[in-house]
């Protein structure tokens, strides 16, 4: 299928002698030119910004310099990507020709693909996989540091300053790493193959979403050198705004992350709603792409709050606005609602994609049809509308709002209803399944234990008078990361687990899946037990040093999270033992019946020779009845 | 006889792994009411006033009201779980049968988990008003709450120009805390008590307690407020309320 896509002109050795721009720009040019150009920014800002005002309580200069100098490093390096080749032709009222089309897709260029502003959603998806190993690499790193502080009787290894820097460099990264878990690499290389399109709806700005979090890592990584995230993700003014400068290597991460966001939201939206195969009806889409789109749907209306809460808070400490300062007429609890209003959303941005594909996988693994598919639009449905009306649950005990706590222990509590039915769908499609034990199939059953008690959890702080005794404690650590770690990366790992064969062309090592299940599931359960209790004793979060109360639970906690380290290094090497040289993948290991398994391996270019017509839905397991 | 009662299967209530469920629906539910509802209040200690035996109490309840629902979902998932299971590189042949609905099954489904929040958030609002109703009691005494970076400081405001860093509190009388900040945000909290309210730069938030234990509590901060949050914490010495009174003169206020 290929010749039909050869462009008669393009003929081999043309390009090696007079390379286009295009060709050139890799993520070394990216990064070569974004250095440069945060340089440059730097030295004219130092140059030319004016001194802070004697006496004043506002100091910009500092933060505005740095500003200036981290938004250098991203014009620099999204120009250095190649990313503005395409608006910059537009603006000369031309577009890119037939070849350089081909050459954005990635087209016969290897490897080397991965490394430049590439259009194919697969090549899109294996880099949004490497990077999401990458993030969690990183936050795993930090997260095994604070526990090693807290492992210590009373805590009080590290530095105050430092130990403050890593928990809220652990929490920004791991949110983020959490949020693209599956959107990113299953959603991307997945999806449109589910749905039997060729491509996303807009390729360009699908290579734009992942650049544009690439461009995004190094300003949050800088701020290491320059003070840390010393304010917990949430950073709350007017505790950031005291912070010194690497609380702008948040900002600007945060800035750009949200536009990439929004960038791939309405990518993916635009391509299920719009692109999918001739016959897939609403009710013949497969689960996981409702939860994939209700994911980034959901993050649509939110991130932009996100956007803006940063934007003013870098107004704050740039420019001397005073948004959040109370001394110039503005208020901490602005940020903590705009913070919120995209912060509970969020949780659910996670989730959802994670249950919707262990839903898929069910069918799959108990060879019967998905149980009552409806109710699982249902909930998934029902969860996102709600999640955009509850977020003053994290603020009752701020004494913003006293009269509104009734109303939103009242939408907090409903959720549970949704939240029911997807119990529901799971535990129906198990029952009276044939059973395939793989590591997904075992997912499923983790999902369910750890998402009860992060929900059981969640229905005590959701009640105002008990969140008073509660809020703030690691008693809430515990409960939001079985939330997001016990339930959504439980289905980010067997995602991997499941649709490795298809991204990689090789089978994931089932012995090695096995055991880092074993080890992440139980490190996890004992982990954050163990901090159930603490926080229940009273153990406030965020703390580097605790009362001798709290040593024993600390240190069971720690140790278990040994056992979670290894499991996810067990995992990582069979990622990377499995893919350079794991048994070669059939083209339908699970024998399952959605689209993406109906494509050989690797995949091709445009995927689909001959765009595929969908005759019913993807569920029809199971032997009929006489 | 036609092939249709030869293969008609057995009532619901008879089959194996219906009975199974059952039994193990039971033995799971009480299990997890009473390990967890035990479990987590132990791990909350003595209460020290009448809202932290209401939130303790109210813990259990909750916990035994859900136990039921996480009682059926592990049943039924173990039930699947003893059930013939399947490994290998090929999968185990179809299930015998295709249900994809249960109308009956999904609305019941519902309606319990309804009216289970239902009663969740009915009761909530009840205790909840309770407690925001004591805000208002006349009867109680006034103490002025400043959270600074790292340190609290209390102004018995009733009682003259008193201030402390440990806070002094008679024992079975209602106090109204006025709290707020001079820096950044903090998070007044009794531990023992249950109480918790955001000390806020430039605004004023209010919450109340009755202590009813005489005895030496903790009050910890509990939201991030930079260095040394960690260490920003300080004791309540609930005594009786001559022994308050003397407190109150040997610090030269007024009774």
């Amino acid at each position: 299928m290929t010749t039909v896509l050869d462009h008669p002109t393009s003929a081999p050795g043309n390009s090696a002698m007079k390379r286009p721009l295009i060709e050139r720009l890799n993520v070394f040019t990216a990064f070569g030119l974004g250095i440069i150009s945060a340089i440059v920014f730097w030295y004219l800002a130092r140059t030319f910004l004016p001194e802070n005002t004697e006496g004043s309580f506002i100091k910009t200069r500092l933060d505005a310099v740095t500003i200036i100098a981290m938004l250098g490093w991203f014009f620099g390096f999204m120009t250095g990507i190649g990313a503005l080749i395409g608006p910059f032709r537009w603006l000369l009222g031309k577009d890119l020709d037939h070849d350089e089309s081909m050459f954005y897709a990635g087209k016969d260029q290897g490897i080397k693909r991965y490394f430049r502003y590439t259009t194919d959603h697969k090549v899109v998806g294996i880099q949004y996989l490497v990077i999401t190993i990458i993030i969690f690499f990183v936050g795993g790193t930090l997260a095994m540091l604070i526990r090693m502080n807290l492992g210590h009787a009373g805590g009080g290894w590290l530095q105050p300053q430092t130990y403050n820097a890593i928990v809220g460099t652990h929490g920004i990264v791991m949110i983020v790493g959490t949020i693209i878990m599956i959107t990113g690499p299953f959603g991307n290389f997945i999806m449109p193959i589910m749905i039997g399109a060729r491509d996303m709806a807009f390729p360009r700005l699908n290579a734009l979403s992942f650049w544009l979090i690439v461009a995004a890592i190094p300003p949050m990584l800088s701020s290491f050198f320059f003070g840390g995230i010393s304010t917990g993700w949430s950073a709350y003014a007017p505790l950031a705004s005291q912070a010194p400068p690497g609380m702008d290597g948040y900002i600007m991460f945060i800035v750009i992350f949200a536009i990439s966001t929004m960038v791939a939201g309405a990518n993916i939206t635009t391509t299920v709603v719009k692109m999918r195969a001739k016959g897939m009806t609403w009710n013949r889409t497969p689960i996981f792409i409702y939860g994939v789109v209700a994911s980034v749907a959901l993050a649509l209306p939110v991130f932009p709050l996100f956007f803006l809460s940063q934007v003013m808070s870098a107004m704050d400490r740039a420019v001397g606005s005073t948004f959040y300062d109370v001394r110039g007429g503005g208020s901490g609890w602005l940020y903590e609602n705009l913070f919120w209003i995209m912060g509970h959303p969020e949780v659910y941005v996670i989730l959802i994609p994670a249950v919707a594909a262990l839903m898929e996988m069910a069918p799959v693994f108990t060879r019967r049809p998905l149980f009552s598919f409806n109710t699982a639009i249902m909930g998934i449905a029902g969860i996102s509308g709600l999640s955009i009306l509850v977020w003053a649950h994290h603020m009752y005990v701020t004494g913003w709002a006293p009269l509104l706590n009734g109303p939103f222990m009242l939408t907090t509590e409903l959720i549970s209803i949704p939240t029911g039915m997807l119990f529901l769908v799971l535990i129906g499609t198990l029952w009276r399944g044939r059973l395939w034990m793989t590591m997904p199939t075992a997912s499923i059953y983790a999902l369910l234990w750890n998402f009860m008690i992060g929900g059981i959890t969640g229905i005590y702080l959701s009640d105002v008078p008990v969140d008073g005794a509660l809020h703030g404690s690691m008693f809430v650590t515990a409960h939001f990361h079985y939330t997001l770690m016990g339930a959504g990366l439980t289905g980010a790992l067997a995602s991997l687990v499941f649709w490795f064969p298809k991204m990689t062309g090789r089978m994931f090592d089932r012995r090695l899946s096995w055991i880092a299940f074993w080890l992440v599931q139980i490190g996890f359960n004992v982990a954050f037990i163990g901090m159930f209790l603490v926080g229940l004793a009273g153990q406030p979060r965020r703390v580097d040093a605790y009362a001798a109360l709290f040593n024993q639970g600390n240190s069971v906690t720690t140790m278990a999270a040994y056992s979670i380290m290894a499991g996810m290094l067990v995992l990582l090497y069979g990622v990377i033992s499995s893919w350079t040289n794991g048994a070669i993948a059939p083209m339908n290991p699970w024998f399952a019946k959605t689209l993406d398994w109906t494509v050989p391996n690797p995949v091709p270019l445009e995927n689909f020779e001959v765009l595929p017509v969908v005759t019913s839905d993807p569920y029809g397991y199971g032997k009929a009845q006489s | 006889m036609s092939d249709l009662d030869v293969k008609k299967r057995p009532s619901i209530f008879k089959r194996k792994d219906v009975r199974l469920t059952g039994f193990l629906w039971v033995i799971f539910s009480v299990a997890i009411g009473y390990f967890a509802g035990e479990v987590q209040t132990r791990s909350m200690g003595a209460p020290a006033s009448d809202t932290m035996a209401t939130t303790i109490n109210m813990m259990k309840v909750f916990t035994w009201v859900s136990a039921p629902i996480a009682g059926l979902v592990g049943a039924l998932a173990a039930t699947t779980l003893l059930s013939k299971l399947h490994f290998g590189d090929t999968p185990p042949e179809e299930a015998d049968h295709e249900i994809r609905n249960s109308p009956r099954i999904v609305s019941g489904w519902i309606v319990v988990s309804a009216v289970l929040c239902l009663f969740a958030v009915v009761w909530g609002m009840v205790v909840l008003q309770k407690d925001d109703a004591a805000l208002l009691n006349p009867k109680s005494m006034n103490v002025n709450v400043v959270g600074q970076q790292w340190v609290w400081n209390f102004d018995y405001v009733d009682n003259g120009k008193v201030r402390s860093s440990d806070l002094y509190l008679p024992v079975n009388k209602p106090v109204v805390f006025h709290v707020t900040s001079k820096d950044v945000i903090h998070s007044f909290w009794i531990v023992q008590m249950g109480i918790k309210i955001d000390a806020n730069p430039g605004y004023l938030t209010e919450t109340s307690v009755t202590p009813n234990k005489i005895g030496v509590f903790d009050v910890r901060c509990a939201e991030l407020c930079g260095l040394l949050h960690a260490y920003m914490q300080t004791k309540v010495h609930v005594v009786s309320q001559a022994d308050y009174d003397s407190w109150i003169q040997s610090q030269g206020g007024k009774i």
